[in-house]
């Protein structure tokens, strides 16, 4: 006989084995809060939203910021900060598509698959962001090297000294150190944020794959 | 929500509650850890209560539901295995019809049941509750020939571990 089919007879038999929960047993767990991987989900995809968003007004109103807006360079920055909050709506648009389309009544594949989805949705928001900060820090260094006065002081000082190569290798260093601190605390975050959220979720999502290859 | 639909949905769940426990059964090594599952399965039932229109039985689409959070949703909240408390929760509830060697042997498949990835599991799981090709190969959304063939890989290595 089949291995299988002996468990199966024996799992068959034991229903009476199992505990019988009663009708108000059943009704205090209804009245419990889930902790499910999507609730969680949601909770960090809109922490990361929010995080962005207040990075993006704090960054408005530094000092430097506001010395930077007496240039003549709103024809750069307003294009920048327009496009920026379409590209946020529309990523929240879809975080939100995506996330009402999770149902636990879908297949094992699917339900996986939307959960994936709504938190790539978010990771792609994230790149984004990461790619719109260098934008920004690159458009930012070009018009301070090209209108701020004291930056314009300093380089001409510099090539005086014979020192203008290492006056930019410094700034471009000091920039790159900044960026590459940035994504390198994002990394982890992500890292943590998969390792310990999804994945489960990831592996099982593989084992299905397989079977379809 | 309204009490009518509280009503009506306990009742049904308090009639098929075994297919609730018997999924944590198969993802649970011990007892604190299938009243968390069967907690979360409860809850996430009740959630997607409103949307169940009757197309599909009760039972069918609480194996669904129940799978999904098994392998999905649920986040386990101990993380090591107690292969000890696993035995002893294994031991009560197995079935005291069989002889002492028919009984070690379900032993061990049971144990070796516990050593398959979740995914086996839940074929497994859909085999023991006599559910076909086409309901396996619906609720894991996989074609049902690949649902046989994995099928077929499953028993394979449950003989593997037990005939190492």
């Amino acid at each position: 006989m089949d291995e299988l089919d002996l468990l199966k007879k024996d799992w068959q038999k034991s229903d009476s084995n199992y505990p019988k929960l009663s009708y108000n047993d059943l009704y205090k767990m209804i009245l419990k809060k889930s902790s499910s991987i999507v609730k969680w989900i949601f909770i960090i995809s809109i922490i990361e939203f929010v995080f962005w968003i207040i990075i993006s007004f704090a960054l408005k109103d530094t000092k430097s910021m506001e010395r930077f807006n007496e240039y003549n360079a709103d024809a750069i920055i307003i294009p920048l900060a327009v496009v920026g909050y379409i590209i946020l709506a529309y990523f929240f648009y879809l975080f939100f598509k995506n996330y009402r389309n999770i149902s636990v009544t879908d297949n094992a594949k699917i339900l996986m698959e939307n959960i994936l989805k709504t938190r790539r949705t978010v990771k792609h928001y994230v790149a984004f962001n990461l790619g719109y900060l260098i934008v920004s820090v690159i458009v930012v260094l070009f018009i301070e090297f090209d209108q701020d006065p004291q930056i314009i002081a300093q380089v001409q000082k510099a090539a005086a000294d014979g020192e203008v190569l290492k006056f930019y290798a410094i700034f471009i260093l000091t920039t790159m150190l900044f960026l590459a601190i940035a994504i390198g605390v994002l990394l982890l975050f992500y890292w943590l944020v998969y390792g310990i959220l999804l994945g489960r979720l990831n592996k099982n999502y593989r084992e299905l794959q397989k079977m379809e290859v | 929500m309204s009490e009518e639909l509280e009503h009506s949905f306990i009742e049904q769940l308090e009639k098929h509650q075994n297919i609730v426990h018997k999924v944590c059964r198969l993802y649970t090594n011990n007892q604190d850890a299938h009243n968390d599952l069967f907690q979360e399965i409860t809850i996430q039932l009740w959630k997607a209560f409103p949307k169940f229109r009757g197309e599909a039985k009760f039972s069918t689409w609480m194996y669904r539901v129940g799978l999904n959070t098994a392998i999905t949703l649920y986040r386990k909240k101990k993380r090591t295995i107690n292969t000890e408390a696993f035995d002893a929760f294994e031991f009560k509830i197995k079935s005291e019809e069989y002889d002492d060697t028919e009984e070690q042997q379900l032993k061990l498949l049971y144990q070796a049941v516990h050593q398959l990835n979740d995914i086996e599991k839940a074929l497994v799981f859909l085999y023991l509750e006599d559910k076909n090709y086409r309901e396996i190969s619906e609720t894991m959304g996989i074609s049902e020939v690949n649902a046989r063939v994995k099928m077929n890989r499953v028993k394979t290595k449950l003989r593997t571990i037990l005939n190492p």
